[in-house]
């Protein structure tokens, strides 16, 4: 996913046009953009391997139970998507002109927005389970979702030279929240879809 | 719609001696919008084994998924007093993993007993040790039921196994090994409640569950 946030960041250059006056402003939203984008691009059919091979019955009879799974898997989505997204984001950063004051609020903004969008992916990744059209329907349950996010981070990661924000506290709010329900969010989705459908 | 055949047995139990360890008491279970079991009762004593047969479509693989907790009863109350080792349709490894390593994962999640010496034991029980350190993924389904079988032998010794075709697939050695676990296993005071199609384990078999009516 690495890759489709890169070339997303490459295609507006393209697209909007070389002139620095109305490319500047624009840097901090299009990575902004790009990240959710690209985080929630992995999520089509996170869980669908694992019930086709029983192995999500055998972790819902578990005293384990389906949250620590729900949580495992999204720990393992954001190392594999986020992380390396906040690594490259200086230098996408760099491509778009985005002054350098910026970068620590960016890429703080960045840290905590990736983690919640994370979180927020597994939660429709459960819900869209064995739908016929998840990916359709996991990007009309996350997207509404994901805007608080968006525009939180977007502001949080305007400031100069400062780090804390009004703006990055409320994000670090949302964030908070979500590592809190998601998981359970999760395993409820994952046990209904169970239940309705079946195999 | 549901028939219990009781087959009779030289160890015919005294009447009223046995404990029953499983109850299911008018069980009713949709799914989706069907009515798939309709008022079920039946019960089971330690040391016995049931099969559940019917045609396809019947209710066998949501009975059993009911009773392992997957699923949830509309109406019927079900008490089950040991655990149970639910081993499904799916195998329940990760493609993955070894072989051994499905099973010592398991056998840490479940707290069930897998150090190397009993993992080694429960797979050479279905001959599973050759192949157990090849990646699940490049196996055949048979090799991958296999092993899916051995975690049975990881469990505790009085509990309910609940399986689900367990023979589908198997050539006759693996199923001759699945027949001799399955009768070492109620010798020892354990449950075997199976779906089957094809005999399992004839010779120890104690009652049939007939599920009728199938419209999925």
């Amino acid at each position: 996913m690495l890759v489709f946030f890169m070339v997303i960041i490459a295609l507006f250059p393209l697209a909007i046009g070389p002139s620095q006056a109305v490319l500047a402003p624009l840097g901090v939203p299009i990575i902004w953009i790009s990240a959710l984008l690209s985080i929630l691009a992995g999520f089509d059919r996170l869980f669908s391997q694992d019930v086709r091979d029983g192995w999500l019955d055998q972790i819902a009879l578990s005293p384990l139970g389906l949250g620590w799974y729900a949580l495992a898997k999204a720990v393992s989505h954001w190392l594999t998507a986020g992380l390396p997204l906040l690594i490259m984001a200086p230098l996408m950063a760099a491509m778009l002109n985005v002054p350098t004051a910026q970068y620590p609020a960016l890429i703080t903004a960045l840290f905590l927005g990736s983690m919640a969008l994370t979180l927020l992916g597994i939660i429709g990744a459960a819900l869209a389970e064995g739908a016929r059209r998840s990916g359709t329907l996991l990007a009309l349950l996350v997207l509404p979702l994901a805007v608080p996010v968006l525009i939180f981070g977007a502001l949080a990661s305007g400031a100069n030279d400062r780090i804390v924000t009004p703006h990055l506290m409320l994000l670090g709010a949302v964030f908070t929240v979500l590592l809190a329900l998601a998981p359970l969010v999760a395993a409820s989705a994952l046990e209904i879809g169970e239940t309705e459908t079946g195999l | 719609m549901q028939v219990i055949e009781r087959i009779p047995s030289s160890k015919t139990p005294p009447p009223g001696g046995e404990p029953v360890s499983l109850r299911i008491h008018k069980l009713c279970v949709f799914r989706g919008t069907t009515l798939v079991l309709n008022r079920l009762c039946h019960q089971q004593g330690a040391g016995e084994l049931c099969c559940v047969v019917g045609a396809n479509g019947a209710g066998k693989s949501t009975l059993l998924r009911t009773l392992a907790g997957r699923l949830h009863p509309a109406e019927g109350t079900i008490t089950c007093l040991p655990p149970k080792l639910y081993v499904g349709h799916a195998d329940g490894l990760s493609p993955t993993l070894t072989g051994r390593e499905n099973l010592k994962f398991w056998g840490q999640v479940f707290g069930l007993a897998s150090n190397t010496h009993l993992l080694d034991t429960a797979l050479s029980h279905f001959d599973a040790a050759g192949f157990a350190d090849m990646p699940v993924r490049l196996l055949s389904r048979g090799q991958r039921r296999r092993l899916a079988l051995s975690r049975l032998l990881l469990g505790p010794a009085k509990a309910l196994w609940l399986l689900d075709e367990p023979n589908a697939g198997l050539d006759q050695a693996s199923r001759d090994q699945l027949d001799s676990a399955v009768i070492s296993h109620i010798a020892t005071g354990g449950m075997v409640l199976a779906a089957t199609h094809l005999p399992l384990a004839a010779t120890a078999l104690q009652s049939r569950l007939m599920l009728g009516g199938g419209q999925m």
